[in-house]
């Protein structure tokens, strides 16, 4: 039995550029729509006085936690956390777009697609990992700010880059989803994409957990019970015929 | 914000699926045909559709082919499904990508599948410049370029056409079209770029373009050269690399850049003194016998005259000039000598700054011949990229050319390589009439009216010639003045002639299908070609038989090439160096620039400066635009936030009663412009900075029109002497709010 791959981003804020590319690389894949991104690179723009200055730019898209707080807060079991690799992903045929999870990430990392309706957020482009290529802004990074691949492996690109180095995770003392983006230096930055934020959870939340979740699951189990009974009338009457519209 | 134009119109269209998007280009065309009298109008349409989460997005076949999104030609790996481009990816294989893309590179999707993409061949219905323009067929619009061209050579003389076009493979056409009708008069983008930096290399090494390399390199010193902003892909990640290897990075720029905040020292100079800095390198790597005694005795001359030159050119007297402390210079001579072999000061690329920009360059290509530019002999840090010898088709010669350039090369600018040009001078030319009076303008995949300082003149001259033509895949500023428009496939949907990087050739070959009724450059020229009566000139047969004849000489297919996008050529190791200048060694004293009447070695010009109340206005690329092209690109504009906003210094802005965000106006001697104002520590205050390329004219550019300020509504024109560089930061501006 294959070893159980454990992805992660290993970012070097040191490196990026600000040029942007993995934006415009994660739109073209995803085909996102305007205005919603699934990657970030965030600046708090020059610090200090002339000639003094500094600047930062901190790369950061879904940290793909361990502890996925978006996992806990899916009503349908939609966001889950791969068991092979950790990959927290998204199965929009079973998500309702109720952007509890969108709400429960404290990093802000998901949005509910316009395009679709249902919650987005970075899939770390498993498909083009699987086809043994880096997700598209790895790949496209010029710096070499943006890192991808399994810590389970110790010649793996991340599993190099964070050799003998500090890493930091971006985590507080209140909020820790274990989140499995390794910076090679402090995200300092102020950004909520950065630096974790929990959020109240909204009325509508709690009142969702208590009453409105179990109405849904009996509704669903109701909806099923009506479907299988309608197809079983339908067997039992035989083949109809279909008209087109 | 003016963020808002581009948030909200793309949303506009996000319901259209990809299906309905090609619909709509489709409709948008036939919307030119019916439009016969009134505005030009294409539809709008976005790209847009979805990919299901968790089946990914898929590819049916992969091109490997490459980049036009700028010049640097990285390698590209395109993805298609049900023939459409999904996505690109950097090229591994191709020494300028090296597997990665820039973000002008990802968005290359997008200028294909520009929904304000001119997809038939249009001719000019309205007064000129009224953007009314008709759908014509190949044939009619071909037959009548080539009937004007043919009016204008018979009646004025071939010399009255003026022909330009920028950087691109399909330029040696172009170059063919206008020497076989017969014009000398041809405009490229160099002047406006780098020919300060070219020609100080051509005369000190004989060199025109030096490579930069960066293996080992610990010791870089960038004049102005942005690589982190004006990226070039190889070259960006390179410097990144030394960076991270610990390399010092000496960066000066009067403006904290992207590549400043990455840089070891950010010195901001005062503009237009980088020569004073170098030249109180020199004095010190001289006076204090820190040069390359071997170097210098077997391989320079002029040394002696240049050590007598620069002994006034003191740290101290630099540091008055350049606002950087004596000490900082005098350190920075030291460490970058003491670095040697493993150091060099950047070229630089677009060198058009101040008409003192030529000298700078100069000190530049000195100052690392110095420090010993051949660390072991054959060894050079700075060599001419070399190039592979491809086919050609035949062709007889061209006709002799007697009329004199209106650019003024060489009658004007002796110097100047008749190659390189002064594209401003020939606007100039239009408008005055001397020495003779231009009448017709055929531009290839340009953009004067922008790039150009001082559009109104640009514009005006255009209103002044009898004929225009241009070849573009938008309806571009320059374009919307032109009498006829021919649509080119974009670089995704066409060949182009072979580029050799070293000894690996590379080819452009067609993705997809060109959209609509565009066509390839290579089939344009030919056909105009055989419409002129100079058919002789293009002698092939359509794009496949062009490539076929340039690799007829190596044991490659046109297949072969095609699957793996590239060949390589044995070719001959060249062991030894021969310096390609008069004298076959570095000139450190040009007896060419001194029989020209200029100093022989690098001296001290004092560049203008501002009169009190005015900033120095500066220019310089963000990372998410190529000049004057893409900012019709949905994806690019998506993400070229806070680059539209003219920077000004919080001291400067107090003074004025300026806040961050505010509106102002922008007034120089030739034109004032209104545009928002983002307050920053990141300038020097007797500077302020607009990034080139906003603020486009045309109404055939959806995104791109009016959004944001054109700084070549203010550029004031002046040309250095020398090497008939645009000065383009000698232009002195005042700031209010609007």
């Amino acid at each position: 039995m294959a070893q159980k791959k454990r992805y992660a981003f290993v970012i070097d804020p040191a490196r990026c550029i600000d040029c942007r590319a993995c934006l415009v690389a994660c739109r073209a894949e995803w085909n996102t729509p305007p205005g919603q991104t699934r990657i970030w690179v965030h600046t708090d723009g020059p610090q200090g006085t002339f000639p003094n200055l500094s600047q930062t730019y901190v790369p950061a898209q879904c940290h793909h936690c361990e502890d996925p707080w978006c996992v806990d807060a899916c009503p349908t079991g939609a966001t889950f956390k791969r068991e092979e690799d950790g990959l927290v992903l998204i199965d929009e045929d079973a998500c309702i777009g109720c952007g509890l999870c969108v709400n429960a990430c404290p990093f802000q990392a998901r949005f509910r697609n316009v395009q679709t309706g249902k919650a987005d957020k970075c899939s770390a482009c498993f498909h083009r990992v699987e086809a043994g290529e880096m997700p598209a802004c790895v790949a496209t990074c010029i710096g070499g700010a943006r890192l991808f691949g399994d810590l389970n492996d110790p010649e793996s690109t991340v599993s190099q880059a964070i050799r003998g180095r500090a890493v930091y995770r971006p985590v507080t003392d209140a909020v820790n989803t274990q989140p499995m983006t390794l910076y090679l230096s402090p995200p300092d930055a102020s950004a909520v994409q950065v630096r974790p934020t929990p959020r109240d959870p909204l009325v509508a939340e709690t009142f969702w957990h208590a009453v409105g979740l179990p109405l849904v699951k009996l509704a669903v189990a109701g909806a099923f019970a009506g479907q299988a009974a309608a197809f079983i009338a339908q067997l039992l009457k035989g083949e109809n015929e279909y008209e087109d519209a | 914000m003016t963020d808002q134009v581009n948030d909200q119109s793309p949303k506009k269209h996000w319901r259209l699926s990809r299906r309905q998007f090609f619909k709509g280009a489709a409709l948008a065309g036939t919307g030119v045909a019916l439009a016969k009298a009134g505005v030009f109008d294409l539809g709008t349409a976005q790209a847009q559709g979805t990919t299901h989460f968790l089946s990914g997005p898929t590819a049916d076949y992969e091109v490997r082919t490459m980049c036009e999104m700028c010049v640097w030609r990285c390698g590209v790996i395109a993805k298609v499904r049900d023939g459409k481009i999904e996505k690109l990816d950097g090229n591994p294989d191709h020494p300028h990508s090296m597997g990665n893309l820039c973000a002008r590179g990802q968005s290359g999707l997008m200028h294909t599948y520009d929904p304000d993409r001119v997809l038939y061949p249009l001719m000019r219905v309205g007064e000129r410049g009224s953007g009314r323009f008709r759908r014509a067929t190949w044939d009619e619009a071909l037959d009548f370029i080539a009937d004007q061209m043919i009016r204008i050579r018979d009646t004025y003389g071939p010399e009255a056409m003026i022909f330009s076009s920028t950087h691109n493979l399909s330029q040696p056409l172009f170059e063919n079209l206008l020497n076989a009708y017969g014009s000398p008069n041809y405009g490229t983008q160099r002047s406006l770029c780098f020919n300060a930096m070219v020609l100080a290399h051509l005369l000190t090494l004989g060199i025109q373009e030096p490579a930069r390399r960066y293996d080992g390199m610990n010791y870089i010193i960038l004049t102005g050269r942005n690589l982190f902003e004006g990226i070039s892909t190889s070259e960006s990640k390179q410097l990144m690399e030394r960076i991270a290897q610990g390399a010092h990075v000496v960066m000066l720029d009067p403006r904290f850049t992207k590549t400043a905040s990455k840089a070891t020292e950010w010195l901001p100079i005062k503009p237009g003194t980088d020569l004073a800095f170098h030249l109180a390198l020199i004095n010190v790597i001289i006076g204090e016998e820190l040069y390359d005694h071997w170097f210098v005795e077997n391989y320079t001359v002029g040394f002696d005259e240049l050590t007598e030159a620069v002994i006034r050119y003191t740290p101290r007297w630099a540091g008055e000039i350049t606002g950087i402390p004596e000490a900082t210079i005098y350190r920075i001579a030291h460490e970058f000598a003491e670095a040697a072999p493993f150091a060099f000061a950047h070229p630089g690329w677009r060198t058009s700054n101040f008409v003192n920009s030529f000298q700078t360059e100069r000190a530049v290509a000195v100052l690392n011949a110095l420090i010993g530019i051949c660390p072991e002999e054959g060894d050079c840090i700075f060599a001419d990229e070399r190039s592979v010898a491809l086919g050609v088709p035949p062709q007889p010669a061209y006709p002799r050319i007697t009329a004199l350039r209106l650019d003024g090369v060489p009658w004007k600018y002796p110097l100047v390589p008749l190659k390189l040009g002064v594209f401003q001078e020939i606007r100039d030319a239009i408008l005055t009439g001397q020495p003779y009076q231009a009448r017709g303008w055929f531009f290839s995949r340009q953009n004067p009216v922008l790039s150009i300082p001082d559009r109104a003149r640009t514009i005006e001259a255009m209103q002044r010639l009898e004929f225009i033509v241009s070849i573009d895949t938008i309806l571009n500023d320059s374009s919307w003045y032109a009498d006829v428009i021919l649509p080119e496939a974009t670089y995704l949907e066409r060949y182009d002639p072979l580029h050799s990087i070293g000894n690996r050739v590379f080819i452009r070959q067609p993705v997809i299908e060109p959209l609509g009724e565009s066509r390839s450059a290579l089939w344009i020229y030919r056909e105009l070609g055989q419409r002129l009566g100079l058919g002789d000139f293009f002698q092939y047969l359509d794009e496949e038989d062009y490539i076929r004849q340039q690799i007829a000489p190596f044991n490659v297919t046109l297949e072969q090439l095609k699957q793996v996008g590239y060949f390589d050529v044995e070719v001959a190791e060249e062991r030894e160096r021969r310096w390609n200048t008069p004298s076959g060694k570095v000139e450190l004293a040009s007896e060419t620039l001194r029989n020209a009447g200029y100093p022989a070695v690098p001296v001290w010009e004092a560049p203008p400066e501002p009169p009190p109340g005015r900033f120095y206005l500066l220019t310089g690329k963000v990372g998410q635009h190529t000049q004057f092209a893409t900012q019709n690109n949905a994806y690019l504009t998506e993400v070229d936030y806070r680059t539209r906003d003219l920077w000004l210094h919080p001291s400067a802005a107090a003074e004025r009663g300026i806040a961050d965000g505010d509106r102002v106006r922008v007034t120089s001697d030739v034109g004032e412009i209104e545009v928002n104002v983002w307050v920053t520590e990141a300038i020097r205050p007797d500077c302020v900075y607009l990034a080139p390329g906003f603020g486009h004219g045309s109404r055939g550019l959806k995104i791109a029109y009016n959004r944001g300020a054109s700084s070549s509504d203010v550029h004031v024109t002046y040309t250095d002497p020398i090497s008939g560089g645009q000065a383009l930061t000698q232009t002195f501006v005042t700031v209010e709010r609007a």
